[in-house]
């Protein structure tokens, strides 16, 4: 029996009064990797730029049609939560790592602070866990209030992925988070992302074909604005 | 409370550019309330039209429009072919070393203040002037479309060079592969494509040259005529305000300056309608 | 297209240069040869001590002090007004602001930014007048009138470079405290300010130059050629530039004249300073973001 985390029924995208998406309908399984594949520029990016509405900072783009999420019981359309509540639950990583000029431990602790929660020891222990479940921990453990910025491009994008964990997001959108690394940096990704399976429902952007082929329980292509 | 919170900050925003639309309006609404009892008393044409002659009772301001007009247009009639030619030499054809430091140049020039170059000008320009005119004070409308050219050439050079700098590259590069020289480039590709920077730069200027006030107030004369040589002294719009003003009477004077700024007004107002007409903003982001 | 064409538009194209090149040349020179000798310390305290000049312990009567006080009292007053204002227009244009609204809004700062300073000065003249008639007969064009009217001439300029400095960020920056969950007041506050911080710095400083250097504004809004070290903000004072034209069109001794050369270094000097800090700020920003587009 199938469980769906994310139903989306007729979406339309534009851009610009131009359609980038067209009557877009899928169904996306709970805790499964989803890999959303495809040529460039097809509206891969634009699809898992709607699934957290964080469209709504382009100007001129516009979207219709339906899109629910099941949140604790039942299924919620996206639309009738407010932008920064969905956000805590759908989390977001771009190709290139961003972290912030501060230190690590306050880049992975910075949702906890937007939310307000400043309890020194949970947020210590939170913080070790995501780090832990990212496999970075053992990198970075002896100089958390170092610089995020000193980090290699992998250790960077990792950090960006624990930053965006720590909140325990029921859905991840990732988009092409090993593309700008190199192999060894890749692996460790992937690792992480089979690590966080079973509690999450990824999403991701991706026209690499080995991971694909290593990591995706599902495929989507994406092409003339169709799946 | 949060959401309070993130709902005034809104509003503190919305307010704060709301100040600067009131500001305009204010300015504007200003000068027309002044300037009303002229046009209401129907002398508006007639001020228009005539000389100043404050015994007759003439208080008009067409010498200062003249004046204005004058300087202004052979200031940018100085300043552009100069501007094309150095934007060139930046852009294309000293795009090394020389072009760099001519940018570095045009750069400083933008820092330096306005009345510095009067200051100097007086001193270094206005009797070389004397000297080749043989009369008058050197004080006139050459000097000052002069010195003027020099205070708008920044302006022109760096929106010429912006505008000849964003021409994609890949233009530049199908012409190169077909044979063309940089000159070729400069004179078939990039002046037409840029044609609206082009525009836009030059408007800008023409609009700093007709407002600015301490150049013709130092050394355009002030003289309340018509200029018909050259070597006329002349009074701008801009200058009349600051010179009445000084004089600071209550009196028709006084009315004709609310005139004059209303003219100022609806000028910059149309240098700006013209300005959004060809895509580009009026604040260049160095002056 | 012929060679002589060839020849002839690149040899328009070097004496433009050279021109452009040879005005600048000798104004400065001209400006340094006649600048450098007049610069000692009479020329800014007068005949008063400079340590007592400094602490105000006395006043200084010939010398460009008050001049140098007065158009950095201005400035900092100016500023004062114009900071908040700015950042949080150019906030609201950047981070707000409907698509509809905003061609209305760019309009009149457009218009703002175009009118001429004296106008600008006009009005906070009038406008002095017009509280003088109707609130106090105290008011009279001051230090105050020319600091507003002065917030208003750079207003625009604030307000824009904030507005272009917020929106030139890229997008997984702009957007990091977003996808993170947060308000968008946080993500501003948290995000979007502190990245573009050196550019906003960058536009205020340029703010200041301009207020620095203005004479137009202040000529009728409150600068005299000789009042002290301004007491109040009701005060009228001194400024440098106004010193400067001042000293052109009124110099009794050849003396004087010189002061007018030293106080045009100096003037330059502050101006070119700032200028270059502002661009220095820019450019940081600029390449620190180079790699994330």
């Amino acid at each position: 029996m199938k469980k769906i985390k994310i139903k989306v029924d007729g979406l339309n995208f534009y851009y610009h009064q131009k359609r980038v998406l067209k009557d877009l309908k899928a169904e996306l399984e709970e805790n499964l990797i989803t890999v959303i594949s495809g040529p460039s520029g097809e509206g891969k990016t634009t699809f898992l730029m709607s699934l957290n509405r964080i469209y709504e900072s382009i100007p001129q783009s516009r979207m219709d049609g339906k899109i629910m999420m099941k949140f604790g019981g039942g299924y919620v359309d996206i639309h009738s939560l407010s932008p920064s509540s969905l956000r805590k639950k759908v989390g977001m990583v771009f190709q290139y790592p961003n972290p912030l000029p501060m230190s690590i431990f306050k880049n992975v602790a910075f949702p906890l602070k937007l939310s307000g929660i400043k309890d020194k020891s949970y947020v210590a222990g939170r913080v070790e866990e995501v780090l832990k479940d990212a496999f970075l921990w053992d990198e970075v453990k002896d100089r958390l209030m170092d610089s995020a910025l000193k980090l290699s491009g992998g250790q960077q994008q990792r950090l960006c992925i624990s930053r965006a964990m720590i909140m325990q997001p029921e859905v991840m959108l990732l988009d092409e988070p090993t593309s700008s690394l190199d192999k060894d940096a890749a692996d460790k990704i992937e690792k992480l992302l089979l690590n966080f399976k079973g509690r999450c429902t990824f999403v991701i952007v991706s026209h690499d074909g080995d991971l694909i082929g290593r990591i995706a329980d599902r495929v989507l292509t994406l092409k003339g604005g169709k799946f | 409370m949060n959401n309070f919170l993130e709902k005034c900050a809104e509003k503190g925003f919305l307010v704060s550019i709301l100040i600067s639309v009131f500001l305009s309006l204010g300015i504007l609404s200003f000068l027309v309330f002044f300037s009303l009892p002229l046009i209401r008393g129907g002398h508006f044409l007639r001020m228009m039209k005539s000389g100043w002659d404050p015994y007759g009772g003439n208080f008009g301001v067409l010498p200062m429009m003249v004046g204005t007009g004058v300087i202004a247009s052979l200031a940018l009639f100085i300043a552009a072919p100069i501007g094309l030619g150095c934007s060139a030499l930046i852009s294309v054809l000293a795009k090394g070393n020389v072009g760099g430091f001519i940018r570095k140049a045009v750069e400083f020039m933008t820092g330096i203040p306005t009345v510095v170059y009067g200051f100097v000008a007086i001193f270094l320009l206005v009797p070389l002037i004397r000297e080749i005119f043989n009369k008058g004070t050197g004080m006139c409308v050459l000097s000052a479309s002069i010195v003027l050219a020099v205070l708008i050439l920044p302006t022109i050079v760096m929106f010429l060079t912006d505008a000849f700098n964003s021409v994609p590259g890949h233009y530049l590069d199908a012409s190169a592969a077909l044979g063309a020289t940089p000159v070729q480039q400069l004179i078939f590709i990039i002046i037409p494509f840029s044609w609206r920077g082009i525009v836009s730069g030059l408007v800008l200027s023409a609009g700093r040259a007709v407002g600015d006030t301490l150049i013709s107030l130092m050394i355009a004369g002030n003289a309340l005529q018509i200029p018909r040589e050259l070597s006329d002294a002349s009074r701008t719009l801009t200058a009349h305000i600051a010179l009445i003003i000084a004089g600071d009477c209550e009196s028709p004077e006084f009315k004709s300056i609310f005139l004059c700024g209303l003219i100022l007004f609806v000028f910059t107002a149309c240098m700006v309608l013209i300005l959004r007409l060809l895509g580009s903003f009026g604040i260049p982001e160095d002056r | 297209m012929s060679r002589f064409m060839e020849y002839g538009v690149t040899l328009f194209a070097w004496v433009s240069g050279l021109i452009l090149v040879s005005t600048i040349g000798s104004l400065l020179t001209f400006l340094l040869y006649k600048g450098i000798p007049a610069l000692s310390l009479p020329l800014i305290f007068g005949e008063t001590g400079p340590i007592d000049g400094l602490l105000l312990r006395k006043e200084v009567f010939d010398g460009l002090f008050p001049a140098i006080v007065g158009t950095l009292l201005l400035v900092i007053i100016s500023v004062i007004w114009a900071i908040p204002i700015g950042v949080a227009g150019g906030i609201y244009l950047a981070e707000y602001c409907k698509l509809e609204w905003k061609s209305f809004f760019n309009f009149f700062l457009d218009v703002l930014a175009g009118i001429p300073s004296i106008l600008v000065g006009l009005f906070g003249f009038t406008v002095s007048i017009f509280l003088h008639k109707h609130l106090s007969r105290e008011v009279y064009p001051c230090l105050l009138i020319s600091s507003l009217a002065l917030a208003c001439l750079v207003l625009p300029y604030i307000i824009r470079t904030t507005e272009q400095a917020l929106r030139d960020l890229p997008f997984s920056i702009k957007t990091t405290g977003l996808v993170l969950g947060s308000s968008k007041l946080q993500n501003i506050l948290f995000i979007l300010i502190p990245y573009s911080f050196s550019r906003i710095i960058s536009g205020i400083i340029l703010a200041i130059g301009r207020c620095a250097e203005d004479t137009a504004v202040i000529m009728l809004t409150g600068v005299v050629a000789m009042a002290g070290i301004p007491s109040t903000l009701f005060s009228q004072y001194e400024a440098l530039p106004f010193y400067i034209y001042y000293i052109s069109s009124d110099f009794g001794s050849q003396e004087e004249l010189m002061t007018g050369y030293g106080a045009s270094l100096i003037l330059l000097f502050i101006c070119t300073f700032l200028f270059t800090l502002a661009r220095i700020l820019k450019k940081k920003v600029a390449i620190r973001f180079a790699n994330l587009i």
